[in-house]
């Protein structure tokens, strides 16, 4: 039995799809995917010569085949090896799974992406898809590993959870789905798994306000990020806010400081990637997996690392 | 038109005028089914992706539902410099939530779509698809501090570091329509 789950452990293995901002302005949170997991039995491939997922202001934005050729490449890269991409940021996981899915469902555009891959020597046959790293930690890692390889606990930390929109909408183009995508249980249940409270709030499932919204017009971007803020202060006064997008992560870290020096919010409230708070608890060097934020991060960390060793 | 000898036809212009609107017009609806709006007509204007839409809550001026009743009576000029599909965060909740199989987040991106083709594209779009043929990425950041900060080599395995695959990603970009409408230089 048990050289059974070891022989199913070696198994996992994922091609790292960094993306754009986590590549350039958070790499904080690929050194903690680095980390936490080999450490937890998944075995990573660099995916070298991976681009932009495309992001939805780009390709995406201009041509349905355009969108889905860039795509195809990046998954392609995946499927050469015979596995699947993972990634930590919600508007990859959306531009690529939604890609695959058009591609899936209209053979037309997965000719028309064929014909322009062939230019370059390569084909995408729909097999390999973009898993969500907290979905692989949920499902295929699982809970009881994760509560097995931590160090540190989160008990007495309130968790503010953000999913954010691309985790969850829509789900029909989704490798894994939550039963019910406007009740999210999923991150809740990974940071409980860590020892934290993650209650419900009333805008747990709001958007951030972060992408587009936030280039085209900062100060209605701003209304969001405020009322999420201020929703979770609140209602459940959490320590720390924690996400599984690195969209979301920017936004609610970077937007929060500049609302403070604008007077508008006088509280702060530290935010992290799932996999950067896993990578804390289980023990690997906070200045490497969390080492790069706006809002203040030193006390919360100071507090798992000093108030939950176990 | 029909040619008496020696006369020239005489071309009633409020005619062609009229008859090139009505065109023009009934082509948005076309378009934007066209562009990835493949369910566009099964729209009953319920509300559901309003009642739901980021947008909307911050008082953007053509959310979801209001572009697609634009798009259905045949409105087409009062959209194109409207920035509201430029905001729209892709965030499916009304694609999740229509009852109808609109997916009027499609609706939104034709939009773009179609803005696109009448050259009504921010700047910071352009931006982008620059950066996204210069690099490989739509956010690019030449300086590496943070990656050494944290200690990773100053190159991600993407195609910053790598020549081959780069120049795959331009022929890629090549051969689209973004290279048929000239938004970019490429070389």
């Amino acid at each position: 039995m048990i050289s059974e789950t070891v022989k199913e452990e070696k198994k996992l293995k994922f091609g790292l799809f960094l993306g754009c901002n986590i590549s350039f302005n958070r790499p904080d949170v690929e050194q903690a995917m680095r980390k936490i997991f080999p450490a937890l039995g998944v075995e990573i491939d660099d995916l070298v010569g991976q681009s932009c997922c495309p992001t939805w202001g780009t390709v995406p934005s201009i041509d349905i085949v355009g969108w889905c050729a860039v795509a195809a490449r990046n998954l392609a890269l995946g499927e050469e090896k015979g596995i699947d991409l993972m990634t930590a940021c919600n508007s990859c996981y959306g531009s690529l799974n939604e890609a695959r899915h058009k591609m899936l469902k209209n053979p037309e555009i997965m000719s028309k992406v064929n014909e322009i891959l062939a230019k370059i020597g390569k084909k995408y046959e729909g097999k390999a898809k973009c898993r969500h790293v907290a979905w692989v930690l949920y499902k295929d890692v699982g809970l009881e590993k994760i509560k097995e390889s931590i160090k540190y606990s989160l008990d007495g930390i309130t968790v503010a959870v953000q999913p954010g929109c691309h985790f969850l909408w829509p789900s029909e183009v989704y490798p894994d789905k939550e039963k019910d995508p406007f009740n999210p249980k999923v991150l809740r249940e990974l940071c409980e798994a860590l020892g934290a409270e993650a209650p419900y709030y009333t805008k747990l499932i709001d958007c951030c306000g972060m992408g587009a919204l936030r280039s085209t017009d900062p100060e209605k971007s701003f209304i969001l990020v405020r009322e999420k803020l201020e929703c979770i202060k609140e209602e459940i006064d959490a320590d720390l806010i924690v996400t599984t997008c690195s969209s979301c992560l920017i936004q609610l870290d970077d937007a929060q400081e500049k609302l403070r020096k604008e007077g508008k919010i006088n509280f702060s409230i530290p935010v992290l990637h799932y996999v950067q708070l896993l990578a804390i608890c289980m023990g690997f060097d906070p200045q490497q997996v969390a080492g790069i934020c706006v809002t203040p991060r030193d006390e919360v960390i100071k507090m798992i690392l000093e108030g939950g060793k176990r | 038109m029909e040619i008496t000898e020696g006369v020239p036809p005489v071309i009633n212009l409020t005619e062609v005028a009229e008859r090139e609107k009505e065109e023009f017009e009934k082509k948005v609806s076309e378009l934007i089914i066209e562009f990835g709006a493949e369910n566009l007509l099964a729209c009953m204007q319920c509300g559901a992706c309003a009642s739901i839409c980021p947008l909307a809550r911050v008082g953007f001026e053509w959310y979801n539902k209001k572009l697609i009743k634009a798009i259905l009576i045949g409105m087409k000029e009062e959209l194109l410099d409207d920035p509201t599909p430029w905001a729209c965060v892709a965030c499916n909740r009304c694609t999740e939530i229509c009852p109808r199989q609109v997916a009027p987040f499609e609706v939104m991106f034709a939009m773009r779509r179609l803005m696109v083709e009448e050259f009504a594209i921010p700047t910071l779009a352009i931006e982008g698809l620059r950066s996204l043929y210069e690099h490989g990425h739509a956010v690019y950041m030449t300086g590496r501090e943070a990656r050494k900060k944290v200690g990773l080599p100053e190159n991600p395995p993407s195609t910053d570091s790598d020549e081959k695959a780069l120049q795959d990603l331009r022929t890629i970009l090549k051969n689209t329509k973004l290279a048929e409408l000239g938004l970019i230089p490429m070389e």
